[in-house]
């Protein structure tokens, strides 16, 4: 799930692809501060379904690739939202609409309203992140966060550098829980892991600085292979975005 | 943009690592003219990879410690020298190809180190696919890295390090971590940017029947990085010989069957003895759909001794795995001592299997040396025999962390723990990477002692001469599947070829 997303041809010259990391995120921004304010169901679900509907048609996103990374997501926001409504403290309210009484357990109207509210505001953030990451090459979007939105490239590069370093500290970890088990050891999990995988990840970034380092990595003005340049299309994948967004918030 | 190939020289440079009781350096002269081959050569922990350091600055600037003498790139002085000054001079080539490469794209990833030096747009297009060219891997633009073979991320790291035309180049056992294939690829390579002639290159490394052909010079230190000899290759081999080879040092023509024709009081393994593994139809996948071992068949008896070879990515590491009961196979059965080793409970299974991972670091569980070879263990006499053989006397070591040794020192460790239980089976996943003579030599030994008293021993390796030393049974793999088992023929084993 950590590892870059690989993108297909297709979604590579998709719309919502080639559309300056900038603007997505900026959308996606928006979408975000809009959610917080907004105590209903419904909107959060239509602005889902309709990040959906714009990644699988103007981002070019293979639906099957889609429902993979959504399922686990979804499952994680409505889980979320069921423990809300069993543990949230209007169930206890004598003030609030019963709905449902098992046994020693009550469910009101005012509980099931609130796990509504959230477990779709989830599935709303859930589904901006995922079609975001879709349709965004990560070395694309530090691309534009240091020549578009100034950010200090030392930063930028040393942190998708660990980024794509990832994958390799997952293998460490399943290295780790397997010596532990060859070792006689009952519990394969087990916070000690974290001494081993701290150990192992300050190796792997002291070795990426020295690497980074030897290939004169700040030591002086950069310039970059892949420019870019701020287009008619991201002018209008913005507009059109905020257009959209405003009128299902405010409505 | 480039100076040309720039003379490299050395004037008694030494180093000594801040809180280190001796110089990993010392007294170290030589002149080598532009556009030549010097070759270092040494034991562990003589001083070779702060030596490449150090031609690339960053000894001692990023690396606290005591520096003295001089060393030049042309004119320049490696210690005081500027960032951007030295940048526009040298490239190193580091070891671990996985852990030097920066971008996703190989074509982005080459253009790093242009855009760090400032190249102009148009500059960094010209440049980007010729230094993939030369670095035999043409076509490879959109790549991406992390799905690149060891030899070929190997390759792209030298293209990266290449396309900025250095004046010079430090290689810091470049080849280390590859197997056969793709060290040869990559000395083809090597060999190539000699002939241009661009470049004055310094390389470390021990894989002697590549390297030493490539040098026009040879460097070899001693165990506390003091120079033995310097001089061309033709001449260090006539005058010091005897002396490298007591050092440890790979010398060229030393690998196939070094010492391997005398193994005295071999056990014999009966063909009906019981089996020990018995694996059937194994078949692993880490994804649905790309399979990383197939249908293996594979029965191990007690005492035996077998090596697995085959390249980088053939399944050697995962059909360890299965095995010793880590992984659990997708389709199939292993068999180990008559129990399934997946389901075996972790303190059965450590009776039965002792394992020593690649890296060894990642097989540590304790805070101290002691407590690591003791886990698991009631009595500590028998361990502390087992480590003063192996050169890390509790007496001394017992008290250190496990993650503070030397890497020769955790291999052995990690040695010792899989052997203090008395395991029926020693499985070893690549012992001799980056071995000297000594710590190779010494592995084989510890493998000829458990064998006798009836251990089996499974290893896999990319060293041909390990194998041939250690080995009764030779099991090829490729692309998961076993192309080839030799299945016990012990007399009649023919000499093969291939290097350490």
């Amino acid at each position: 799930m950590l590892s870059p997303v690989d993108l297909s041809a297709g979604q590579e010259g998709s719309l919502l692809n080639r559309t300056s990391p900038l603007v997505k995120l900026g959308l996606a921004l928006i979408w975000l501060i809009g959610l917080a304010l907004i105590q209903d169901p419904i909107r959060p679900l239509t602005l889902a379904v309709v990040a959906v509907a714009a990644g699988l048609t103007l981002g070019r996103i293979p639906p099957r690739r889609l429902i993979r990374s959504l399922v686990p997501l979804g499952a994680a926001a409505i889980s979320i939202a069921l423990a809300n409504l069993l543990f949230a403290a209007a169930n206890t309210d004598p003030a609030a609409h019963e709905l449902l009484r098992v046994g020693p357990l009550r469910l009101t109207r005012e509980a099931a309203e609130a796990a509504a509210a959230l477990g779709t505001r989830v599935i709303a953030i859930v589904s901006t992140g995922v079609v975001f990451a879709q349709t965004t090459d990560p070395t694309r979007l530090v691309d534009a966060l240091v020549q578009q939105a100034r950010m200090p490239e030392r930063f930028a590069y040393g942190a998708l550098a660990a980024y794509q370093a990832v994958p390799r500290l997952g293998q460490d970890l399943a290295t780790l829980r397997q010596a532990r088990r060859v070792r006689g050891l009952a519990r394969s999990w087990h916070p000690r892991l974290l001494v081993g995988l701290l150990v192992r990840s300050i190796r792997h970034a002291d070795q990426l600085a020295l690497a980074m380092d030897a290939r004169a990595f700040g030591s002086g003005p950069r310039t970059a292979f892949r420019p870019l340049r701020w287009r008619w299309m991201d002018l209008v994948v913005g507009v059109g975005g905020v257009t959209i967004l405003g009128a299902m918030l405010i409505r | 943009m480039s100076p040309g190939p720039l003379p490299l020289v050395a004037e008694g440079v030494g180093f000594r690592y801040l809180g280190a009781d001796r110089p990993a350096l010392a007294g170290i002269d030589f002149r080598l003219p532009a556009g030549a081959v010097l070759l270092v050569v040494g034991p562990s922990g003589s001083g070779k990879s702060t030596l490449a350091r150090a031609i690339a600055g960053l000894v001692p600037r990023d690396v606290p410690g005591t520096w003295s003498g001089s060393l030049r790139v042309g004119e320049l002085e490696t210690a005081s020298a500027g960032r951007t000054q030295i940048a526009a001079r040298v490239g190193l080539l580091f070891q671990d190809p996985g852990s030097q490469l920066v971008m996703d794209r190989a074509a982005d990833d080459v253009a790093f180190g242009l855009e760090n030096r400032g190249w102009a747009l148009e500059a960094m297009r010209d440049a980007v696919p010729g230094a993939l060219r030369d670095a035999g891997l043409a076509g490879f633009e959109r790549r991406r890295g992390s799905r690149l073979s060891g030899g070929e991320q190997q390759r792209l790291a030298l293209a990266g390090v290449m396309a900025p035309s250095p004046a010079v180049i430090a290689l810091d056992e470049p080849t280390a971590n590859l197997d056969v294939a793709g060290a040869t690829a990559l000395f083809e390579r090597l060999a190539a940017t000699k002939a241009l002639g661009n470049t004055t290159m310094v390389l470390v490394e021990h894989r002697a029947d590549l390297a030493w052909p490539l040098a026009d010079l040879v460097l070899a230190l001693d165990r506390t990085g003091t120079p033995i000899d310097l001089g061309p290759p033709g001449l260090v081999l006539a005058r010091s010989r005897d002396r490298l080879v007591s050092e440890g040092i790979w010398l060229p023509g030393d690998a196939p069957d070094a010492g391997g024709e005398s193994r005295p009081g071999m056990l014999e393994v009966e063909d009906d003895g019981p089996f020990l593994v018995d694996a059937r139809d194994v078949r692993f996948a880490y994804e649905p759909g790309r399979p990383v071992v197939r249908d293996v068949h594979l029965v191990i008896r007690a005492g035996e001794r077998v090596a697995l070879v085959g390249p980088n990515g053939s399944g050697k590491s995962t059909l360890l795995r299965l095995i010793a009961g880590l992984l659990r196979p997708s389709a199939g059965a292993v068999r180990l001592d008559g129990h399934d080793p997946a389901r075996l409970r972790p303190s059965l299974l450590a009776g039965l299997v002792g394992y020593v991972f690649q890296d060894p670091e990642l097989g540590f569980i304790e805070d101290t040396v002691a407590a690591e070879v003791g886990l698991g263990l009631s009595g500590g006499a028998a361990t502390a025999g087992l480590m003063d053989r192996l050169g890390l006397p509790l007496q001394t070591f017992g008290g250190r962390n496990p993650y503070r040794l030397s890497g020769g020192e955790q291999r052995r460790l990690s040695l010792a723990t899989a052997l203090a239980r008395r395991p029926r089976l020693l499985v070893l996943d690549e012992p001799t990477f980056g071995q000297d003579r000594r710590g190779w030599e010494s592995i084989a030994e510890i493998v000829d002692e458990v064998t006798d008293a009836g251990t089996a021993v499974l290893v896999a390796t990319h060293d041909e001469a390990f194998a041939a030393r250690v080995a009764t049974r030779r099991i090829e793999m490729a692309e998961g599947w076993i192309v080839a088992d030799d299945r016990g023929a012990v007399a009649e084993r023919e000499p093969r070829s291939g290097t350490a």
